[in-house]
């Protein structure tokens, strides 16, 4: 590899370094300063930072928020993982017009659009009497995530070498404890790498939030900044430290897990 | 984040070795011989989405034809045939539609792959700037996308930072309206789409050049052969098949666009960014037509069963090729 970069090489990485430094500069700039800063030039470098917004903004309807946005991330990390994981290992393990049919279908539902779903999804939750409950927000994102999961996880098991599980069964073991002992440990990479997807995409996810929670009361951080920032008259700094605090659990999954995202995202498209 | 399709693994590897390819030409056999019991491990998935993916794709399908409104949502429909689709096409909406995401779609990917693959170029050298640099992107790819749309809403406003710029540097007497002009706001929020996907082009198209042998860029040296060169003889041909994958993944991306036009512009001003999925979101949740919203969605899903076909194709000729 040539390890020297030339002028052309320099100059993409300058842009990039603006394009993606100053956005991420910006929301903590921002976020630090008065209204009466914002309103005069919003793009002052020097101000006199207050935690004015962060004293506003944190208040008992953001500590529920916060509760809901961890409540929707974990429970749909731990659903779409229970049932993505087996279901990777199955399609990885067997042949036929079954599983290719299967793998079709995952195909086809992970690039569903969203819009597609949420339309259906609110009737059918409707009629099943669990709109405005946190349940039907962990289901809907599953269902969203589940393809994307197992299409993911599906190589990490492709390379679980099957001379290791037999040799489990010649052991005695049966189906669940070669898959439970034998070929699930030797993916965990891809566990760890799709389950820390997982959740940030819930993290994220506001779409089904915004309109199968029928009161803003219930909303998760992200559903809650989507209803302030189409709103007319916004008040950037409070709109930014929401911002801040939405990303900071981010922050702290992604310092992480960096390395396992980095190089496990990349397991499907270059091998 | 903004969701990516997973790029779906071809059989065994191009670079991946010779244990990945001897495993895959192994199991077949293998697994024929005994029952293939373990078609029980998709159960769980099967039935979850059965009830929560395909069924609610029935009743979209059934919506479409249907007349449905806020108030009839959970009694019987009235089965209308194709009126919906006919209201949606009478009104103009449904093609004007149709050619915003056909131009959303076009810029997202234009952007995406261009800067994806000049990014992976250019951050394919070690160093603490490339890596510090390609950690930044990569985080701000996970970010939730209402958080990348609000900064970028931020930035784009008339006494945002960008057009701060523009004015100081006398490169325009008035602030560009870039949300706020009905010509503007669609190209302004594909950018800022694209700029949400560039990150994981440049991880997966970085993940390919570092699997190109150092061998070869030595034997190019040799030859004399300028960066240029390298870039157009040695990397855009190893990275062909990593392209074909993002390629589609990319289309599909921005043809399901949908949460910085929400966060954005919210589809205006007026009609300016209303999609195929943002128009079938409007008709179904602002305006409580559901017939009408399912019928736009249709199409939109239509769309992405021809994608898909593409896509799988393009993965068997790959496989094929081998």
């Amino acid at each position: 590899m040539n390890p020297k970069a030339g002028p052309v090489a320099t100059l993409v990485k300058v842009l990039l370094s603006l394009l993606y430094g100053v956005p991420l500069l910006w929301i903590v700039l921002t976020s630090f300063k008065s209204s009466a800063d914002v309103f005069g030039t919003q793009s002052s470098l020097l101000f006199h930072p207050t935690a004015q917004a962060y004293r506003e903004s944190l208040n008992a309807d953001l500590v529920h928020a916060l509760g809901q946005s961890a409540l929707i991330a974990v429970g749909t990390s731990a659903l779409t993982l229970v049932i993505g994981v087996p279901a990777a290992y199955g399609l990885a393990r067997t042949t036929g017009w079954l599983p290719t049919t299967g793998l079709g279908l995952l195909i086809v539902l992970q690039m569903m659009p969203q819009t597609a779903t949420v339309i259906p999804l609110f009737q059918v939750f409707g009629s099943w009497h669990i709109l405005d409950t946190t349940g039907a927000v962990v289901l809907s994102d599953s269902a969203l995530l589940i393809p994307f999961a197992t299409l993911l996880l599906r190589p990490f098991f492709r390379v679980v070498p099957p001379e290791l599980e037999e040799a489990a069964s010649i052991d005695g073991a049966g189906m669940l404890r070669t898959f439970w002992s034998v070929a699930l440990p030797v993916a965990r990479n891809g566990l760890f790498t799709v389950g820390t997807l997982i959740f940030l995409l819930a993290w994220g996810e506001f779409l089904y939030a915004v309109n199968f929670f029928l009161t803003p009361g219930h909303y998760p951080l992200s559903a809650l900044l989507a209803q302030q920032v189409s709103a007319f008259g916004i008040n950037w700094p409070g709109l930014m430290a929401l911002a801040v605090l939405t990303s900071i659990p981010i922050l702290v999954v992604f310092t992480s897990t960096y390395r396992l995202l980095r190089d496990g995202l990349t397991v499907g498209a270059v091998k | 984040m903004s969701a990516p399709a997973a790029p779906v693994a071809r059989q065994g590897g191009r670079s991946g070795g010779t244990a990945t390819r001897g495993t895959d030409a192994r199991t077949p056999a293998r697994y024929r011989r005994r029952p293939q019991k373990r078609l029980v491990f998709l159960l769980p998935a099967a039935v979850f989405l059965a009830a929560l993916s395909v069924y609610p794709l029935i009743q979209l399908v059934r919506m479409a034809f249907s007349a449905v409104t806020a108030a009839t949502l959970n009694s019987s429909w009235v089965w209308t045939g194709l009126t919906n689709i006919r209201t949606g096409w009478a009104s103009g909406q449904t093609q004007q539609a149709i050619v915003r995401t056909v131009v959303f779609v076009v810029i997202v990917t234009a952007l995406g792959m261009a800067l994806g693959l000049g990014g992976a170029i250019a951050l394919r050298t070690r160093g603490r700037w490339s890596g510090i640099l390609l950690a930044v992107m990569v985080f701000v790819w996970a970010l939730p996308p209402v958080v990348n749309g609000s900064v970028w809403k931020f930035l784009l406003g008339s006494n945002g930072l960008v057009n701060t710029l523009l004015l100081d540097l006398h490169l325009r007497q008035t602030p560009a309206p870039f949300l706020y002009s009905q010509y503007w706001a669609l190209g302004s929020v594909a950018f800022v789409s694209s700029f949400a996907v560039i990150p994981f082009n440049a991880l997966v198209y970085r993940a390919a050049l570092l699997n190109i042998e150092p061998e070869v860029f030595e034997a190019a040296a040799i030859d004399g052969a300028n960066k240029w060169q390298e870039i157009r003889h040695i990397m855009t041909p190893a990275v062909r098949p990593t392209t074909l994958v993002l390629l589609v993944l990319t289309i599909v991306y921005g043809f399901r666009g949908f949460d910085f036009i929400y966060v954005m512009t919210y589809g205006g001003p007026g009609t300016a960014t209303n999609t195929l999925p943002f128009l079938g979101y409007l008709q179904a949740f602002v305006r409580y037509d559901f017939g009408l919203g399912a019928s736009t969605s249709i199409l939109a899903v239509l769309g992405v069963l021809v994608l898909a076909v593409v896509y799988a194709r393009s993965i068997r000729r790959e496989e094929a090729d081998r």
